[in-house]
């Protein structure tokens, strides 16, 4: 139960800071190598056969959290105000490989930029290393229900 | 009312051609279910049986491979009392069976089977009820067009020369095929779909941050944003019926394997893959394989009214209404190259397409922006008047700067061939600065 306390508080402060577009805070959750993946149309595509929506590794996080920092990206000025739920959080395997957990969670995001609001939700599964000085996001795979339809701009943090 | 000939002037632009509804339902009739569409790649649909569905305007058309090989576009809409008849994007079937009374069409679009057919009179004839074909099919590498018009220019007539690139943009692959395999891109933005264009004049304002990233990866060697600038040797063509392109190889051609700075197209690694893929385009092309694999990366031309081909890419465009704008991506695998090849190509396009990428975010900001600002019509006109004055070329292309508006203006004008310079619509043209 004390896993499950740790896991969710880890959780709930990884969605805390992406809704709060807080790029550096977020990304210092990130371990290194890392993948952070939503797949594109269909959730068990093979990534290395198929187009993603996103799928970084270290460097394209870096990328992608400095783009969203250095002024200029027009499709985050101004940025998305986000409010998401993460709900249904499991630890699917206590005692993954390399001191890892499984978890699995659904998540429900309400975004909201230029009067629009849209809704998007997902299935996610987080490998979080126990390290040292705790949790850190390994690899984390965001399965939108939306994934094979048309989308508008996406570029707030997932 | 004005005439479409008062609309599009030869520096300006009315933004009613952007905004109307009314304009948006006459380019379907005039545009979209008139002219040569793209509709599907041939690889999409590889065996005999396979079909996928896609949209031609407000028409679900079905684009099917009998089984003969033969390809038919049907639209998506049953005989009897119009159901459609089938719901999957992607699929393989002998049949299409109509869910509502059973009707059934095999795959060449034939009504094979009507359940309880004693009800109808002698005269019933299947014969005449199979799906309705759009009437004109035609394709180039692999490329599927369909025209709803039983008569007009040929498909390699409206090709003209974009039919070139085409054929250059599969010569990457040594097999000279590739497949829509790795998926679709989608998306949509409350814009119109004709900004989706050419322009070599955004990209350094725009893609700011394509340019910080550049620049943070390639530290002091990068010269920033060089290549589409008034000053760059990289030019807008206009090729004519509306297609028109970009050429960012510059003047001094790119030697294949070093960096490009304009290209947004990988290049070949340095592994025994990309040595790999050097061998079998070498074994197909000889000694012009180098150039075959520069002027495919190189490709960057929309083949108008809906196709776009950039780099490693295919766009497909279509319109939902006057500020909506549908937006389907293709990442193009190769035929018979290793593996990874095609998984770059994957993280390639990644970088700066899709809806979550660093690239085209930004450009469909910008699209929606113009819509908004194209709303405030106090004075109506948009200046599309950059290398205004640039002279035909021998084979009737004009060529300008990169930052020319040419392509916008070829576009402007193959649109107003389309809609008919004389024909009328109900916008109130006024001179600039008098109140509506
Ligand atoms: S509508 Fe298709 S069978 Fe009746
Ligand atoms: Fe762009």
């Amino acid at each position: 139960m004390a896993l499950l306390g740790d896991v969710t508080e880890f959780l709930l402060l990884e969605a805390e800071l992406a809704d709060a577009n807080a790029y550096d805070e977020w990304l210092a959750l990130w371990d290194d190598p890392c993948t952070y993946w939503v797949p594109c149309n269909r959730d068990d595509y093979d990534p290395t056969k198929h187009v993603s929506i996103i799928y970084d590794d270290r460097a394209r996080l870096e990328e992608r959290c400095f783009r969203l920092t250095t002024g200029g990206a027009h499709s985050q000025e101004p940025q998305s105000k986000v409010c998401r739920m993460v709900g249904s959080i499991r630890v699917v395997d206590a005692q993954g490989a390399d001191d890892t957990v499984e978890v699995t969670a659904r998540v429900i995001m309400v975004e909201l930029r230029l009067g629009r609001k849209s809704v998007y939700a997902a299935r996610c599964h987080y490998t979080l290393w126990r390290s040292p000085s705790g949790f850190k996001l390994r690899r984390k795979k965001v399965m939108l229900l939306d994934a094979d339809e048309p989308l508008g701009n996406m570029t707030f943090l997932i | 009312m004005a005439q479409y000939a008062e609309l599009i002037q030869p520096g300006r632009v009315h933004s009613a051609v952007f905004t109307s509804e009314d304009i948006y339902e006459a380019e379907l009739e005039n545009i979209f279910y008139r002219y040569w569409m793209f509709v599907a790649h041939e690889s999409e649909i590889p065996q005999p049986g396979d079909y996928c569905t896609k949209w031609i305007g407000q028409k679900q058309v079905i684009v099917s491979r009998a089984a003969d090989g033969e390809i038919g576009v049907f639209f998506n809409r049953c005989r009897h009392r119009g159901a459609a008849v089938c719901m999957e994007e992607y699929g393989n079937a002998s049949f299409f069976r109509c869910p509502y009374h059973g009707w059934t069409y095999n795959s060449s679009g034939d009504l094979v089977g009507v359940p309880y057919p004693s009800r109808y009179g002698d005269d019933f004839d299947k014969s005449s009820l199979g799906l309705a074909k759009v009437a004109r099919v035609g394709s180039v590498a692999g490329f599927i067009f369909a025209s709803m018009a039983e008569e007009g220019p040929t498909l390699a007539e409206h090709l003209g020369k974009a039919a070139g690139y085409l054929e250059d943009f599969v010569k990457a692959s040594p097999l000279s095929t590739v497949s829509l395999s790795a998926g679709t891109s989608k998306s949509t933005f409350w814009g119109n779909w004709k900004f989706v264009g050419m322009d070599g004049y955004h990209t350094n304002f725009t893609h700011k941050t394509v340019l910080d990233l550049r620049q943070r990866k390639q530290g002091a060697s990068y010269s920033r944003g060089a290549g589409n600038s008034d000053k760059s040797s990289n030019e807008s063509w206009d090729l004519g019926n509306g297609h028109c392109r970009l050429d960012l190889t510059g003047k001094d051609k790119v030697a294949v394997g070093s960096a490009s700075n304009t290209s947004i197209a990988a290049n070949i690694p340095d592994t025994d893959d990309g040595r790999e893929y050097m061998r079998l385009m070498t074994e197909t092309y000889g000694d012009e394989a180098p150039e075959v694999i520069r002027r495919s990366r190189d490709v960057h031309i929309h083949v108008w009214p809906n196709l776009q081909l950039i780099g490693s890419q295919v766009r497909v465009i279509r319109s939902l209404a006057a500020g909506r704008t549908e937006v389907m991506s293709y990442p193009a695998m190769l035929d018979g190259v290793p593996d990874s090849i095609n998984t770059e190509r994957i993280r390639s396009f990644e970088w700066f397409s899709g809806v979550a990428s660093f690239g085209t975010p930004d450009d469909t900001e910008v699209f929606e922006r113009n819509q908004i600002g194209l709303q405030s019509d106090y004075i109506p006109w948009l200046v599309l008047g950059r290398g205004l004055t640039v002279a035909p070329q021998e084979d009737g292309s004009l060529v300008g700067n990169v930052t020319d508006e040419v392509p916008q203006r070829a576009q402007m004008q193959a649109w107003l061939r389309a809609m008919g310079p004389e024909s009328a619509v109900d916008v109130a043209v006024r001179t600039e600065g008098e109140a509506k």
